[in-house]
């Protein structure tokens, strides 16, 4: 008998139980299904945000890419224009410099000439004195050395300018000596030296000969020079630059030194970063140094370094090969 | 000497259900007295009964509890329509219940104020405390606020009170008291031994938006638009769907944490959600599948054991969210399989479907309000 009042209570519990169970498996399958459904629109939708995405991401890298295109472009443009640049500004640097010996020797051949005139007219009036023709003699041969100096060191301008000129304009490759090419280069930018502040000193074998760009070791050592004169100097401050031609096995390492500020190194590693220049408002345009390094690396087919030290100067260290490959 | 004991029902019938779990954790005890206690029971039951019954056989004790979504335990594992009732026993720890009554009037005071009272009571250091609060009425982070002052960085582990998924009135038991809008807590002081590990498992997706227009844990506007708009965008229908939490990931943060949405408002276009969310947050849907849940439940429990500094764990305590059971469906009892097969088969568990977790992201950090995910609590000594 209580044996199955237990199986009874038994029974019951768990009748209750799975009553419960059915009513609550109604209510779960219903959200389950809702969950269901709301997933399968969910993830349609993430589908369709993620198609979207792609559309946007695609036409997000044409639009790069396009953009990088123009850039590389411009990029181009403006390297072409900064050796236009140069280019100019060694013509202008040339044309005031040449104007000093040839006005000077016009003023000399002027004076020659009225002398000469003086001289003519003393003897077809037969008033020529032994003393006036000493003085004659004197004037003239003073006069004649002076031009003949003026026009050497304006032809030595002209000589190095056209070189420079055309090897920059030109960019072909020949053989040249490196030490008297990057002399002929030091000479046509002298002008831009202020007051004669900078002194330049160039020391190596003269002998060393490569076969590559003489253009674009041109713009090196005039963009090194401008560098320098733009950034490691005060103003006023006078400075030693010293370029060293050394020959090594396969290749010819030029290291260009100045005595100025130094560079800072928080900022050394960027120097060779387009657009990067810490003298903005004096008009650097930051592209200087970067056109030296692709000139170097790629064009000259050599490599650039830089160390530097603040208060103790810069230094390039340049290595070309003998031979550029075509 | 530290003692638990678990019982669990799944009659539906309240006092056969009381009377069951009573009996089973009386077999458990040997005699012994329990100085506190954790029930979890569904929402069906007849809520006084059942701790009348509980303070008739263990009169004093330090009893809290609260509703669930959902059940779990060593004794049947997991249940929808059940009680499981954990007793704590011993003399080298003490334990005390806290209250705080009418929470949404002002969360931060009156989640103090509950700790403060019930601090002094304690002779020896407090170690942890266990909390169940109201999720409906107020927010949750607010009533963390409010225990942070209490407590400083002790740890506070639990969970949010809940209703089978209907979200209209949650409750909370406090000795022989049912409550709505309320927050109890049990302070765990003296020689106790305790690790926890927490994991999720759900992932954002879909494109970020930006939260434009937020108060506390009301979103009003997503992207300039109303928020109910974000679930209709993304699930094509009116309300939210809690399964569907939001990943927010707050201004100039890689890491995000989940929101759920609790209730809405039609008129207004927004989204309550279980906790505050910082403005100008990015928010994403997110996105979870069973073997994500599962992984992560264990994930958790290895956390904790990995974690454990004592001997090994005498009793385990497990907080999950009800958006979990949601997702695992029929398949809810894997989860607690999952873990116990991590597990020693006589370890005492016990634990609830929640609307919100409670526990720090570290050993000792600051306790924080979560959503999906699964907590383990190891206790020893």
């Amino acid at each position: 008998m209580e044996e199955d009042e237990a199986k009874i209570k038994k029974l019951e519990k768990e009748n209750r139980i799975l009553k419960k169970k059915l009513e609550r498996s109604e209510i779960d399958r219903s959200s389950l299904e809702t969950t269901n459904r709301n997933k399968e629109t969910l993830l349609k939708k993430v589908i369709c945000d993620l198609q979207e995405y792609q559309v946007i991401l695609e036409k997000k890298s044409l639009d790069l890419e396009q953009t990088l295109n123009d850039l590389s472009l411009m990029q181009n443009k403006l390297v072409e224009a900064e050796k236009m640049a140069a280019l100019g500004s060694l013509v202008a640097g040339v044309a005031h410099e040449i104007n000093t010996p040839v006005g000077t020797s016009i003023t000399l051949a002027s004076t020659l000439r009225d002398e000469t005139q003086l001289l003519i007219t003393l003897v077809e009036t037969g008033c020529l004195k032994k003393s006036l023709l000493n003085h004659y003699i004197e004037v003239a041969s003073e006069v004649s050395s002076l031009i003949l100096s003026n026009l050497n060191r304006a032809g030595e301008l002209v000589h190095s300018f056209k070189q420079v000129a055309v090897d920059q304009a030109n960019s072909e490759k020949r053989n040249f000596k490196v030490k008297e090419y990057i002399e002929e280069v030091v000479i046509s930018i002298s002008p831009k030296f202020k007051q004669n502040l900078y002194k330049v000193a160039i020391t190596g074998d003269d002998l060393i000969n490569i076969y590559s760009y003489p253009g674009a070791l041109a713009q090196v050592i005039t963009n090194l020079v401008d560098n320098s004169t733009l950034h490691a100097y005060l103003p006023d401050q006078s400075g030693h630059i010293h370029i060293e031609v050394q020959k090594q096995t396969d290749q010819v390492i030029i290291k260009y030194k100045d005595d100025g500020l130094g560079i800072d190194p928080q900022i050394s590693g960027r120097i060779f970063e387009p657009f990067f220049t810490t003298a903005r408002e004096k008009g650097g345009t930051g592209l200087g140094l970067h056109i030296t390094y692709n000139l170097v690396t790629q064009k000259l087919q050599g490599s650039i370094d830089c160390e530097s030290e603040i208060g103790k100067g810069t230094l390039f260290t340049i290595a070309l090969p003998n031979t550029i490959n075509s | 000497m530290f003692k638990v004991a678990v019982g669990h029902s799944n009659d539906p019938d309240s006092l056969e259900a009381i009377n069951e779990t009573l009996e089973q954790c009386l077999i458990s005890l040997g005699g012994v007295l329990p100085q506190a206690g954790i029930l979890f029971a569904a929402i069906d039951f007849d809520y006084s009964l059942l701790l009348q019954r509980i303070n008739d056989t263990f009169p004093n004790i330090e009893l809290i509890g609260g509703s669930t979504d959902g059940e779990v335990s060593s004794v049947l594992e997991f249940q929808q329509d059940s009680i499981t009732l954990m007793l704590f026993c011993s003399d080298e720890i003490e334990i005390r219940a806290a209250i705080g009554k009418n929470v949404s009037q002002n969360p931060v005071e009156i989640a103090r104020q509950s700790i403060e009272s019930t601090k002094q009571q304690l002779t020896l250091p407090i170690k942890f405390c266990i909390t169940m609060i109201e999720s409906l009425t107020t927010s949750a982070v607010s009533i963390l606020q409010g225990f942070d002052l209490a407590l400083g960085n002790i740890p506070i582990f639990g969970g949010a009170t809940a209703d089978q998924w209907r979200y209209k009135q949650t409750y909370q038991f406090y000795k022989n008291e049912v409550l709505s809008d309320a927050v109890v807590t049990l302070l765990f002081a003296g020689n106790i031994v305790f690790s926890h590990g927490r994991s999720g498992g759900w992932r954002p997706i879909g494109k970020r938006s930006l939260v434009t227009k937020v108060d506390k844990n009301i979103i009003y506007e997503i992207d300039h638009k109303p928020a109910l708009d974000f679930y209709y965008y993304y699930l094509n229908i009116d309300e939210p769907d809690s399964v569907y939490p939001l990943a927010v990931f707050p201004p100039n943060e890689e890491t995000f944490f989940l929101r759920g949405a609790i209730s809405y408002d039609k008129n207004t276009g927004s989204i309550t959600v279980s906790g505050d969310i910082p403005e100008n947050s990015i928010v994403q849907i997110t996105d979870t599948c069973l073997e994500d849940v599962i992984a992560a439940s264990q994930t958790s429990f290895a956390e904790a054991k990995a974690n454990y500094a004592g001997q090994a764990p005498e009793a385990a305590l497990l907080f999950s969210c009800a958006w979990r059971r949601q997702i695992l469906g029929t398949r809810a009892n894997e989860e607690y399989q999952a873990i116990a097969n991590l597990s020693t088969p006589a370890l005492p568990s016990c634990g609830f479907y929640t609307y919100g977790e409670i526990s720090p992201l570290s050993e000792h950090g600051q306790t924080f309000f979560h959503n999906t995910t699964f907590l383990t609590l190891l206790l020893g000594n």
